[in-house]
């Protein structure tokens, strides 16, 4: 029970610094210093010590958005094991829960997005439902193929020891390119511009400050852990059960560092090596991870 | 055919009246008409010369001959001259034909004459103003006039702007600025998109207007250059050389092939690091972010030979009237070649980058199509022209240092994204192959000027191919040897238009890059 607790607040004091490492690594590949791989946390530490500014217009909607955007993500972490193949609320859901999870976020995000008046916000929330409407039935999907494979859509079964499996590799590439989509990552979206024109998720975050924008970055950092794990885990699954000695524990945990580290290579290599895609070709893009996790689903029934 | 004749049949087949036809020096021709057939000149002009409106602009005269005049001008690369038509209106009665429903690109200009004199124009198609917003600005106040005073009004008739509207189910209106992300200047951008789809855009412009113009008169005109190089700091180069050309047409100085030889070196170097740089640009406003930051390597290695050779960074105070601060001496030429060298090879990298990138060119190609119709109407110059297809470059236009070793002048079809960015690599190119000839170009001593050029009356216009387009000046030097009237057109003033047009059909999220294609200056538009 400790280590699953462990792994929980593991997971969390984690989350900022894997974005911290992306930047970083690009930064580097561009041929600069770039910031210290601890900035999200000042970020964070800077944000939640500020005032807020709330616009007079907005509803309950804007206020309490950031709130439940946050608890999905929370909650999402609850659900998905890292380095033991075990997690606190397994029985509470399974696979199809953590995306009805992140859809909970989302449409209070988007919501909250329109409810501001602001015509970024709106475009913002328009963009990232469109967006989502091809990403989710390819997260589904990749689910499917890997649930296939387990015979349960038990998270912690699905990511528990198990033999590793052509199809759960296709489903983990399919999972990769859903992951740039909803991270907002290059070639989908583009965290770092300033062009409010082009902004997808962050577009919908612009009129938040203070306090709620810090609550609104720590649940992207949370999703986007959320994702790296369950990519890691579909491709090469946790080893460890629930009944282990710290020897194990610490064996578990650097494994699974190791697994999360190449994707964030993975990434950033991405991130600086392409360019962001037209937005309606970004279709096509989640397309091609939804026929990936519909091959890996057919590889799946083949016993592959 | 000479110009002499073109005039002859204006005046014969196409029943032209001219009160005088005078040639200012060699490539100036102003052609003087009552203000009835003004309209009329200038349209058959604007026809025959398939020539938009380069400068339309006015001068307060009313001290000496109670009457303000008007200047429109049109340039022909065939007869390698300015055509300035020019009327008399009388200061109780300023009202004159509107061009504008005839000739496009005169519109921005008859707006801009309207509110700095004051000057009415009958059967305008766009009466608002330009600059000098209604919200802010006090009426019946015309800074341009000699009387102006420049006091603070407290009684402000607040008026509104309308925005052309577009009406439609789904129509929804994007507003945009003037404050934006990121460092750059104020404008505001007025969408109209039916979902993502642009239906129309308006830009409003003049929130860094500086009176520029006004703050030339009076000026002693050695000084006033301090001026010309704050006009548009990526410019300050080619701002300054339009400047001392028309101060050196008007006083008579003789510019040596040496002294053209620097001032064009520094002319490229300016358009070199402006190119890199929206190279750069282009790619990080799809996310590049490699080649993004190869270019800005590439922007430094030029501004720093800027400093090596000049002093300065951005080549400000180098150009002086008769004389420039560049001395090429044979330490400075091995600096020179040496980085051009480096440059070069840097450049072929990121070029190689971006071209074969199959997710950068999907962004470029096809983006942002500015068609050649259009940017003709709209007098859209320099680089976006050549995008076009309109084959217009004052380096080719008018011989010169680079008529002489046989300048190559950048065109593509498209008018694309794509297109803007292959004109920039061409020139830049281009550019290294001119500075390694014009280094050859024995550089005399001579230049250096031993004393205070001697001033005379007259005016003049100076023309310079800047990196965006031509810069043009048009300056009059009054008896006492100080600047009466100083009118300058950058080329961002006619390009903001094609920007608009540009964008129509392409998607929201494509705009920062179509803008980004055209790079325009909001400083040198607002004056």
């Amino acid at each position: 029970m400790i280590f699953i607790i462990l792994q929980i607040i593991f997971l969390i004091s984690l989350a900022p610094l894997v974005s911290g490492i992306i930047t970083k690594i690009k930064n580097n590949l561009r041929l600069r210093r770039g910031q210290s791989v601890w900035q999200p946390y000042y970020n964070l530490a800077k944000l939640f010590s500020k005032d807020e500014v709330c616009s007079e217009h907005s509803s309950w909607v804007f206020k309490i958005t950031p709130f439940i955007v946050f608890a999905s993500s929370l909650l999402a972490l609850f659900l998905v094991p890292a380095f033991i193949a075990k997690s606190p609320a397994q029985y509470l859901g399974d696979l199809l829960l953590l995306v009805f999870i992140f859809s909970l976020g989302r449409f209070f995000l988007a919501l909250a997005g329109l409810d501001t008046g602001s015509s970024f916000g709106g475009m913002g929330s328009s963009r990232e439902m469109f967006i989502s409407s091809f990403a989710e039935p390819a997260i589904v999907m990749a689910f499917f193929a890997v649930s296939f494979n387990f015979g349960t859509t038990n998270l912690a079964a699905t990511c528990g020891p198990g033999a590793l499996k052509f199809s759960s590799l296709i489903a983990g590439i399919a999972l990769l390119i859903v992951t740039l989509a909803e991270t907002s990552r290059i070639p989908i979206d583009n965290q770092e511009t300033h062009l409010e024109l082009t902004m997808i998720h962050e577009a919908m975050a612009l009129e938040y400050s203070g306090p709620s924008l810090a609550l609104i970055e720590l649940a992207s950092y949370l999703k986007q852990i959320v994702f790296f794990t369950l990519i890691s885990a579909t491709v090469y699954p946790v080893v460890f059960c629930a009944q282990i000695t710290p020897i194990q524990a610490l064996t578990g945990i650097i494994i699974y560092l190791a697994k999360i580290s190449f994707i964030a290579v993975l990434i950033a290599f991405t991130e600086v090596f392409l360019a962001k895609m037209r937005l309606f070709r970004a279709v096509d893009f989640l397309y091609f991870s939804f026929v990936l996790a519909l091959l890996a689903l057919i590889a799946a029934t083949l016993g592959a | 055919m000479d110009y002499k004749t073109f005039l002859q049949e204006l005046q014969d087949r196409h029943a032209l009246i001219f009160l005088s036809v005078a040639e200012n020096y060699n490539d100036e021709i102003y052609l003087s008409v009552r203000s009835d057939d003004f309209k009329k000149t200038c349209v058959c002009l604007h026809k025959l010369l398939h020539s938009p409106v380069a400068v339309f602009f006015a001068q307060d005269s009313r001290r000496e001959k109670n009457a303000f005049v008007i200047y429109c001008t049109f340039m022909s690369a065939k007869y390698k001259k300015w055509f300035f038509v020019s009327t008399e209106i009388a200061a109780d009665k300023a009202i004159l034909d509107s061009l504008a429903r005839e000739i496009y690109s005169s519109s921005l200009f008859e707006r801009e004459v309207r509110e700095m004199f004051g000057i009415e124009f009958s059967g305008s198609p766009d009466a608002r103003s330009l600059r000098l917003h209604e919200e802010v600005w006090p009426r019946r106040s015309f800074p341009l006039r000699k009387d102006f005073q420049n006091k603070p009004t407290k009684d402000i008739e607040k008026a509104e702007y309308n925005f052309n509207k577009v009406d439609g189910e789904g129509i929804l209106e994007v507003p945009v600025g003037p404050v934006h992300a990121g460092i750059i200047a104020p404008g505001h951008f007025r969408f109209s998109v039916a979902g993502e789809p642009i239906i129309n855009l308006e830009i409003r412009l003049g929130f860094k207007h500086k009176g520029i113009e006004k703050l030339f008169e009076g000026k002693n005109v050695f000084e006033a250059i301090k001026i010309s190089e704050r006009i548009s700091g990526d410019s300050s180069f080619a701002h300054s050389l339009a400047y001392t050309q028309a101060i050196e047409k008007i006083c008579g100085i003789i510019v040596t092939e040496s002294l053209s030889a620097q001032r064009a070196i520094c002319l490229e170097l300016e358009r070199m690091y402006n190119h890199a740089n929206d190279m750069g640009g282009i790619a990080l406003d799809v996310g590049f972010s490699f080649p993004a930051a190869l270019a800005s390597l590439i922007k430094e290695e030029i501004l720093q030979l800027n400093e090596k050779l000049t002093g300065s960074r951005f080549l400000r105070g180098v150009n002086e009237v008769g004389t420039t601060r560049l001395k090429l001496d044979e330490g400075k030429k091995k600096v020179l070649l040496a980085a051009l060298k480096k440059i070069s090879k840097d450049f072929g990298e990121i070029k190689k980058i971006l071209l074969s990138s199959a997710s950068f060119m999907d962004r470029v190609d096809g983006t942002g199509v500015l068609k050649k119709k259009t940017a003709e109407d709209f007098g859209v110059v320099g680089l976006a022209a050549r995008a076009s297809g309109i084959a217009a470059d004052l380096r080719k236009d008018f011989s010169g240092i680079y008529t002489q070793f046989n300048f190559n002048p950048a065109k593509e079809a498209t008018g694309d994204v794509l297109a803007r960015l292959n004109i920039r690599i061409f020139e830049v190119e281009e550019s290294i192959r001119l500075i390694e000839e014009f280094i050859n170009i024995h550089h005399t001593a001579s230049d250096k000027r031993l004393t205070q050029p001697e001033l005379k009356e007259g005016f003049a216009l100076g023309y310079v191919e800047a990196w965006r387009g031509p810069v043009l000046y048009w300056i009059k030097i009054d008896e006492n040897g100080l600047i009466e009237r100083c009118k300058v057109v950058d080329p961002s003033f006619h390009n903001w238009q094609g920007l608009s047009y540009c964008v129509l059909g392409d998607i929201i999220p494509d705009f920062p890059l179509c803008n980004k294609s055209f790079d325009l200056s909001y400083s040198g538009n607002d004056l």
